[in-house]
């Protein structure tokens, strides 16, 4: 027997309320753990970009496009490795307007170069670099509309007008996640080569991609690049990959930061549900908090029993929340928000490293609900103490 | 010194101590002016009406509370200079208690309840174990270990709580405590006849066996009778003291 | 019938419990009223936007102003369409627009360039009779622009929050090319309070947009006059153009961003209530177990289960549902407080503000109270089959 063990033994006592409390920390831990979820999902498109990739794009309106001469003149910039480009087609499935997903005109060649984590098998990469109405589709996307390769599909076109008809050449993976996998890419020059282009639209891109040497001078090699364009008509902004996620998620700062409030409430709410229980307690074991002080334990010592049997009850209700939580959004919640929500939850999963630090919180929370309680066990007066009656 | 000249040294001093409550304005004086000697190796009662303060004073010299004036002496130390953690550690190592109502742990086995004060010495595990046993078998409950206390009789309750004030006692197996002194308050008053006599051997067998100190509060004739000396209080002052008739 | 005021004291008896209890409640009830009031002022603000006797005509597929495009010269073949209310000067009241966003960094960003915060924001062309059409709009600080200069306004929540973007400060249109800020607006809350007013011809000339608009809007003679508005203009297949109320455009503009604050709002607050409950539950029990003599005793006076358990359900109830109140009376002070969030239609930010309102508030107290029924009532069940010879006994 161990002091430890009596704190344990105490837990279960009053087993109808300690179960309670542990299903209410679990529930608690569960929602805990799926927001925090929410936003490490949120932010990991920010944690997980590129730093190596350069975007450039019009400096003022995203709306706006570049000259496709512009990518020439990246390609001989200093640092610059390899240089693609992509116009955001905005198409639509005909007659789906459930479905959304992004479509996007690239030149397949430079994109695989400067997207090398991209996976595609080399019967299909080939196959893909043939056809100019060819196109490849990330595995997500592929699995969500049963798509493979060898599918013909046509697209209505919304910013370029009319029916536009591709193959599916290939289905990709990826080797990290700076990349989603539910994205359609086709030819840009299927695109640009088309007779009922306005003249206006002909020959310009939406964006730029850079690859360039290293990471560290991304941000050095991003200015450079709109410097080369300072005295043009059209001016540029380029960043590197990741602050362009991080940029996007500050618009999206106030949700998250609600989110992340969110996040602490719940655990309030779990520590005044064990604080609770943990009062109780001690209030209906004054006598023999009486009797240990008398018979020569100290105030930390009484402190100490109440303290390890609330993190007990907290860690029991860690453990089965995270373990709850772990299928729950894995195998359900996860896959129906990336198949549904791609955009903005490409990986929804919950990391283990998330669920470590949701066991950790646990157990610190649970220490700090029964904190209060445990000071006053362990202030109690003796005598007063012996006096109450069990 | 006078104390040489007496077979025992006197070991609980108690000197003209009083002990006043404030409850909001009013103040209540539950001791007053009351002083009292009492031997190493006594057995001795302390007797009077409900709220006399007889557990006030037993509580005042097993240093579980400080006197309001005067000071309580055990074995020439000041129990009211202490702080309260001394005084916590002095009293596991020299007091045992007993009350009227057991205070067993509910969730712990009747060996659990008597191991609990060695958790509080460097003892090892097994060493406690054995020493708990030993002292369950003081009291005749060997058998009854594994039992938790809703699982025992109230004088088998009282008699687990026998061989926690004494577990630590070093004439039981050598250790480094030695509780001299075991305070007892009102510990047949939940008892038939029968297992209260059975508590009070047992007390007697700790006094002349083990030479404990005894100190016992009670309402009951018959177990006063057993004390070489009983004191009685009377509206917190010692109204007379005398060996039982 | 067991006293009222015998719950209430045993509330107040254990005070720190009673507390823990309803402070539970008091927070899930407080996020909920939250979120309801965030979608609330979302849908307002575009709702308010758009009126339900003007009409918005954009390019058939388009389903944001920012993605649709039409030709100049369908202007004012649009505008001849039927039903449209003509102002006094005779004229049609209906306006070609120019919708884009621009990327401004801001207010409070670091100059440092890599952690830059760019933002979307609104910039819209409108022609000069403008005010017409949008009566709500007033200028509260400096002047309106001057008609055919780069002069521009500001709605007012967004002044002061991005770089350039504040009274007499100006930003970046197109190189050697900037919009200098004269006068903030008010429109009413809508959304056009997040939004940059331009010139037209300043943002055709800027942005490349020479020879179209985006959208044309227009008042109707009346909203009835809907149906034969968009019978005539969209049955013309030269046109190419679809027709929406105003205020449908705009309630359908906020309604993703809306819903996903709705059904987020909801998914938390559905796990918070269940441990909301547990808390009531574990509470009511410690209330029930503590009281077991007394249970007992009123039993043996002879009050029938019917009448205990009613009377714990009571306390239950009067708790969670003082809980309750005390959040949703937090909640209104969240109107104060205004977030800037991304419209996740236009990918612009917007500035919204918490909207209470009777039924949110009156919902969410509600719910607090559904929430000590839930809980309390397995404890107040155990409470009324307590038997009076074993609770005198305990
Ligand atoms: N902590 C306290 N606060 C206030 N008054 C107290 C306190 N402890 C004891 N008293 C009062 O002191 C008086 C003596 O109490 P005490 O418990 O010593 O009596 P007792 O002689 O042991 O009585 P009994 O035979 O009933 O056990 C009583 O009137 C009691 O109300
Ligand atoms: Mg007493």
């Amino acid at each position: 027997m161990s002091l430890a063990r009596i704190a344990i033994k105490n837990v279960g006592r009053n087993r109808f309320r300690a179960s309670l409390t542990v299903l209410g920390v679990m529930v608690a831990m569960v929602a805990f753990v799926l927001l925090r979820t929410i936003l490490s999902a949120w932010t990991m498109g920010a944690e997980h970009a590129a730093q190596d990739r350069v975007a450039t794009r019009h400096k003022v309106t995203f709306l706006m496009s570049l000259p496709k001469r512009y990518v020439q003149d990246i390609s001989t910039a200093d640092g610059v490795q390899a240089v693609t480009w992509c116009n955001w087609f905005g198409a639509r499935l005909p007659d789906r307007d459930d479905v959304f997903f992004a479509n996007i005109a690239t030149d397949p060649e430079s994109f695989l170069r400067v997207y090398d984590e991209i996976e595609l098998p080399p019967a299909q990469r080939e196959a893909w670099l043939q056809n100019r109405r060819g196109a490849i589709v990330g595995a997500q996307l592929a699995r969500q509309m049963g798509w493979k390769a060898g599918d013909r599909v046509t697209l209505a076109g919304t910013i370029f007008p009319g029916d536009w008809e591709f193959t599916i050449e290939g289905v990709y993976s990826t080797k990290r996640r700076s990349i989603d996998q539910s994205t359609f890419w086709f030819h840009w020059d299927y695109l640009n080569d088309n007779a009922d282009l306005p003249e206006t639209m002909r020959d310009q891109v939406g964006w730029i991609v850079s690859k360039v040497d290293s990471a560290g001078r991304a941000a050095g090699i991003a200015k450079r690049i709109d410097g080369v364009f300072d005295s043009r008509d059209i001016q540029t902004l380029s960043m590197s990959e990741r602050a362009m996620n991080t940029s996007f998620l500050g618009m999206l700062g106030a949700l998250l930061q609600a989110v992340d409030v969110v996040s602490v409430v719940i655990l309030v709410i779990m520590m005044l549900i064990l604080g609770n229980t943990i009062a109780m307690s001690v209030r209906e074991r004054t006598n023999e908090y009486g009797v240990l002080r008398a018979i020569g334990f100290r105030p930390p010592h009484i402190a100490g029993f109440v303290l390890g049997e609330s993190a007990a009850i907290g860690l029991c209700g860690g453990v089965l929340g995270v373990l709850l939580a772990r299928p729950m959004i894995n195998q359900g919640v996860g896959r129906f928000m990336e198949e549904n929500f791609t955009g903005l939850f490409p990986y929804f999963r919950l990391e283990d490293s998330d669920a470590l630090l949701a066991l950790g919180v646990a157990v610190v929370a649970s220490a700090l609900a029964g904190a209060i309680p445990a000071y006053n066990a362990g202030k109690l007066d003796v005598i007063d103490a012996l006096r109450r009656v069990g | 010194m006078r104390d040489e000249e007496e077979p025992a040294k006197t070991l609980i001093r108690v000197e003209g101590v009083g002990k006043t409550y404030q409850r909001g304005r009013e103040r209540l004086q539950v001791l007053k002016d009351l002083s009292l000697n009492i031997r190493e190796g006594a057995y001795e009662a302390l007797m009077g009406p409900s709220g006399s303060g007889k557990s006030t004073l037993l509580n005042l010299i097993a240093g579980l509370d400080n006197p309001s004036e005067g000071r309580v002496l055990v074995d020439g130390t000041d129990l009211g200079a202490m702080g309260e953690g001394k005084r916590a550690a002095w009293r596991a190592a020299n007091v045992g208690f007993i009350f009227q109502t057991y205070n067993l742990m509910p969730v712990l086995t009747a060996l659990e309840n008597v191991e609990l004060p060695l958790l509080l010495t460097k003892l090892g595990k097994s060493e406690r174990k054995r020493r708990a046993q030993t002292a369950l078998k003081v009291v005749g409950l060997e058998d009854r270990a594994s039992h938790r206390p809703d699982q025992l009789s109230g004088g088998q309750q009282q008699r687990v709580a026998i061989a926690r004030a004494i577990v630590t006692d070093p004439k039981i197996l050598p250790i480094v405590t030695d509780p001299r002194i075991v305070v007892a308050d009102e510990p047949t008053g939940d008892l038939d006849r029968q297992s209260a006599d059975e508590i009070l051997e047992l007390l007697e067998k700790l006094n002349t066996d083990f030479g404990k100190t005894i100190l016992m509060v009670t309402h009951d004739p018959a177990a006063a009778d057993r004390a070489q000396v009983i004191h009685q209080l009377d509206k917190g002052a010692l109204a007379s003291q005398a060996a039982p008739s | 019938m067991i006293p009222v005021s015998y719950n209430v004291r045993s509330l107040t008896v254990r005070r720190a419990t009673t507390l823990a209890t309803g402070l539970g409640i008091a927070l899930v009830v407080f996020v909920l009223a939250s979120s309801q009031m965030l979608a609330r002022g979302i849908e307002r603000t575009m709702g308010l936007s758009g009126s339900v006797d003007k009409v918005i005509v954009m390019r058939k597929g388009a389903d944001a102003e920012m993605s649709s495009a039409i030709e100049t010269r369908f202007v004012n073949l649009v505008l001849a369409g039927p039903g449209i209310k003509r102002g006094g000067d005779g004229q049609p009241l209906g306006v070609g627009e120019v919708q884009l966003v621009v990327a401004l960094e801001r207010a409070d960003a670091p100059d440092d360039r890599e952690a830059a915060q760019v933002s979307n924001v609104q910039l819209r062309g409108v022609p000069d009779n403008v005010m017409a059409v949008r009566p709500q709009v007033r200028i509260t600080q400096g002047r309106p622009a001057k008609p055919g200069t780069d002069e521009v306004i500001i709605g007012r929540r967004i002044a002061g929050e991005f770089k350039g973007l504040a009274l007499g400060q100006s930003f970046e249109l197109k190189k050697n090319r900037r919009g200098q800020v004269v006068g903030i607006f008010e429109a009413g809350g809508s959304s056009f309070e997040s939004e940059v007013w331009a010139d037209i011809e300043t943002v055709r000339s800027s942005f490349g947009r020479e020879g179209i608009v985006s959208s044309i809007t227009a008042q109707l003679e009346g909203a009835t006059r809907f149906d034969a508005f968009k019978g005539a203009i969209e049955s013309d297949k030269q046109l190419n153009v679809q027709v929406l109320r105003e205020r449908d455009y705009f309630e359908k503009q906020s309604e993703n961003t809306a819903d996903l604050v709705r059904y987020l709002g909801i998914g938390i607050v559905f796990f918070f209530s269940i441990g909301a409950m547990i808390g009531a539950m574990i509470t009511m029990y410690g209330a029930v177990s503590a009281r077991q003599r007394e249970i007992g005793t009123l039993r043996a006076l002879g009050f029938s289960r019917t009448t205990i358990l009613s009377s714990f359900l009571l306390e239950a109830i009067l708790l969670a549902t003082l809980g309750g109140a005390i959040g949703a009376l937090a909640s209104i002070g969240m109107g104060l407080v205004e977030v800037s969030m991304m419209n996740m239609q236009t990918w612009s930010e917007i500035v919204f503000s918490f909207e209470p309102s009777p039924p949110i508030l009156i919902g969410a107290v509600v719910t607090g109270g559904v929430m000590g029924l839930v809980g309390g009532f397995l404890p107040a069940l155990r409470a009324a089959r307590t038997s009076p010879v074993d609770a005198m006994r305990a």
